[in-house]
């Protein structure tokens, strides 16, 4: 059975007031406006770090209280820094089953209340026992597979500093991004280090925000075409590769065979530039271009928003903030959008008919891939 | 002060894969034939990083190096000291539930004799 949004609302990212679940009512509440307030019956909710970061727990409740939804069934879904795309897979799959008619998907997080090496420690727990034990850190671990990458295919470092450029260069239009002011490349690359060889500006923020969509059964213009997921070994020593995420392509190539697509049918993405080399992983995982290519799409911005395949024209994880939770949701509202005719400023020059949305939960290790299409005539898998 | 018997690890007796000792069955394969033996207590550097921001109760700069044994087996290990270089070859050992870089690291163009 078909599935569409039919809502999508991002809230503002960036250092809030607000807590978590005010922030979740906040987008909630414009999209059961948006939806016409027809009745809900299913409300799922994902967050990463709610209790550690967001000091709430028992989401479910505490937002169907706020939102008069006591009515609905309802659960939390976690899959880390994926957790807002894992939330838009579940509520698919039970609206897909028949199990529900409408559903309200909410996914946000609270990160600005705790101090920095705090968040980082509490982001940690997401690695193996044994990268937690040496002191690794998400910026760290990405460091070395960007080191890895830049070894292997001998690409041109600057490609990195490109990523962040691009992303930011796109968040100007973004009326919700934490980022909305261009970098130039001479301000990436004398940022200061994280991880050496990552730069404050290669690497996505500490943010408050949330994001929700209204999902119901049958098509619309923004129908569900696919979705996919993959997982992998937990350790970076005990991937295969260093280079390329297996859950990534794993979950692309799901996201294809559900959809009955070729990434040639694709016409953008959005894709989890939790840091800027991801942008080039990600961009290979997915299929866009070959092992090794990604770097000089983006030196000669083929990914830019008038570029032949344009990659986070919303400004990406980089421009518009990473509230870990509600990060891959708010890829799906800006997918959602742009199918939908709804972007505004971030409008594609060439009106985009296929968009694909990645989500990566911890380093690599769950990714959920999902595939929407604008008209009516589209059949979800 | 590197291992003097070599570094532990578990070798799978059904697809040959050697890997850091880990609870459970074969990483790569599934089986649970799996047994302890020692490799030397020698890896060359692919990557390493030096973080000026580190998760809480780990000093900064804090220093990862990643490791590569004999047989593929791979090591996340801490530099206590400078940064080892990219391809140099390094001593490891094992302390507690952590691996540590024990020196600066051989330019793999001048190896020490043996």
């Amino acid at each position: 059975m078909p599935v569409h949004v039919s809502a999508a609302v991002a809230g503002r990212v960036g250092r809030r007031p607000e807590g978590l679940i005010d922030l979740l009512v906040e987008v909630g509440d414009r999209a059961l406006d948006l939806a016409g307030r027809k009745p809900v019956d299913l409300l799922l909710v994902g967050a990463m770090a709610a209790g550690a970061l967001g000091e709430t727990e028992n989401l479910v409740p505490q937002l169907a209280d706020r939102l008069n939804l006591e009515g609905a069934s309802g659960v939390r879904v976690d899959a880390a820094s994926a957790s807002g795309a894992a939330v838009f897979h579940t509520a698919v799959q039970e609206l897909a089953a028949g199990r529900a008619v409408r559903a309200l998907v909410l996914a946000g997080e609270k990160m600005t209340s705790q101090p920095v090496a705090e968040v980082t420690r509490v982001l940690a727990r997401s690695l193996a026992p044994s990268e937690q034990a040496a002191g690794a850190s998400m910026p760290a671990l990405a460091a070395l597979v960007a080191q890895r990458y830049t070894s292997r295919f001998g690409s041109d470092p600057a490609a990195f500093d490109a990523v962040t450029v691009q992303f930011r260069r796109s968040a100007q239009g973004n009326p919700n991004a934490q980022f909305p002011t261009p970098v130039s490349r001479e301000e990436v690359a004398s940022s200061r280090v994280i991880a050496s060889p990552l730069r404050l500006l290669h690497c996505s923020a500490i943010s408050d925000g949330a994001a929700a969509v209204v999902l119901e059964r049958g098509t619309g213009p923004a129908t569900v075409l696919g979705i996919g997921q993959g997982l992998d070994a937990l350790a970076l020593v005990d991937r295969t590769e260093l280079t390329s995420f297996k859950a990534s392509r794993t979950a692309a190539q799901r996201a294809y065979e559900d959809a009955h697509l070729t990434r040639k049918e694709v016409d953008f993405a959005e894709l989890h530039d939790a840091f800027a080399p991801f942008a080039l992983v990600d961009l290979e995982d997915m299929g866009f271009c070959g092992a090794g290519e990604a770097a000089a799409w983006f030196l000669d911005g083929s990914t830019g928003p008038d570029g032949r395949f344009p990659v986070n024209p919303s400004g990406g994880l980089l421009g518009r903030g990473h509230p870990v939770g509600a990060s891959g949701l708010l890829q799906l509202v800006e997918v959602a959008r742009q199918l939908r005719g709804e972007s505004g400023s971030l409008a594609l020059p060439r009106p985009p008919k296929i968009g694909l949305a990645q989500s990566i939960g911890g380093l690599g290790t769950h990714v959920f891939v999902t595939l929407l299409g604008a008209g009516s005539g589209e059949v979800a898998g | 002060m590197s291992e003097p018997n070599g570094l532990l690890v578990n070798g799978c007796t059904n697809c040959h894969s050697r890997y850091l000792p880990r609870p459970g069955r074969c990483p790569r394969c599934g089986s649970d034939r799996v047994s302890p033996l020692r490799i030397p207590a020698r890896a060359t550097v692919l990557a390493a990083t030096e973080l000026s921001v580190a998760p809480a109760g780990f000093a900064t700069p804090h220093r990862l190096a990643l490791l590569e044994a004999s047989d593929g087996v791979r090591i996340l290990a801490v530099a206590r000291g400078p940064l080892p270089a990219l391809g140099s070859v390094v001593n490891v050992m094992r302390d507690a539930d952590v691996y540590l870089v024990v020196d600066e690291g051989t330019p793999v163009a001048s190896p020490k004799p043996p």
